[in-house]
């Protein structure tokens, strides 16, 4: 008998969300620190951190984040 | 530095726009929203000497990087994310918690500079969020 037609919705749906929380679960692990500078009509590059522009923005960024202080919640 | 000469929003404004991408943003932290000549028009906290040099120490490393002004910058380290973007003479520079969603964030920070430099643009109130869109 095949099956109810919302049980196969329902199947979809979920798949797709385990599929999503799986990738995320990765992005969060795999992910590393990244500097990514944006230009006019779509460009961007990116500048890794033991570059001397990569260094520079990591710093300016760090201390952005000093300042930030931690989220108040 | 922000690009090109807009007529200056006022503080008011600008802290307006500052509370609505502060309230659209759950993982901000911090935000300070600068005008043409990098001065602080609104910030989220009591330290807006500290946002505008240490915002201008950002795009000055940005511009140097390839020698062209850019138009945003992510930095994303282990301790949180920064985001700057420069838009009708403005600029926006958030800090938000790791993993934020980069173009909501861009896009939000985008609509409100374009928001504050154009206020016809936007309903009154803020400018509108891609967020509240969907």
């Amino acid at each position: 008998m095949p099956p109810k037609p919302h049980r196969v919705l329902l199947d979809r749906v979920s798949g797709y969300a385990d599929e999503a929380a799986a990738f995320m679960r990765r992005r969060r692990v795999a992910r590393r620190p990244f500097a990514r500078l944006y230009y006019p009509h779509g460009r961007s590059a990116d500048h890794a951190q033991d570059s001397r522009s990569g260094a520079e923005l990591f710093v300016a960024a760090g201390r952005l984040i000093e300042v930030a202080g931690e989220k108040k919640r | 530095m922000p690009d090109a000469a807009a007529a200056a929003p006022s503080k008011e404004s600008a802290s307006a726009a500052l509370a609505f991408l502060t309230e659209m943003s759950p993982d901000l932290r911090g935000a300070a929203i600068l005008g043409a000549e990098g001065e602080v028009l609104a910030a989220t906290d009591e330290a807006p000497e500290r946002w505008r040099e240490d915002a201008a120490t950002l795009f000055a490393a940005a511009d140097a990087a390839e020698g062209v002004p850019v138009e945003q910058v992510h930095i994303a380290t282990e301790q949180g994310e920064v985001f700057a973007i420069r838009n009708e003479g403005l600029a926006a520079v958030s800090v938000t918690d790791r993993f934020a969603l980069a173009s909501l964030m861009l896009y939000d920070m985008r609509s409100a500079l374009r928001e504050l430099a154009t206020p016809s643009l936007g309903p009154s109130g803020g400018p509108k969020s891609r967020r509240e869109e969907t």
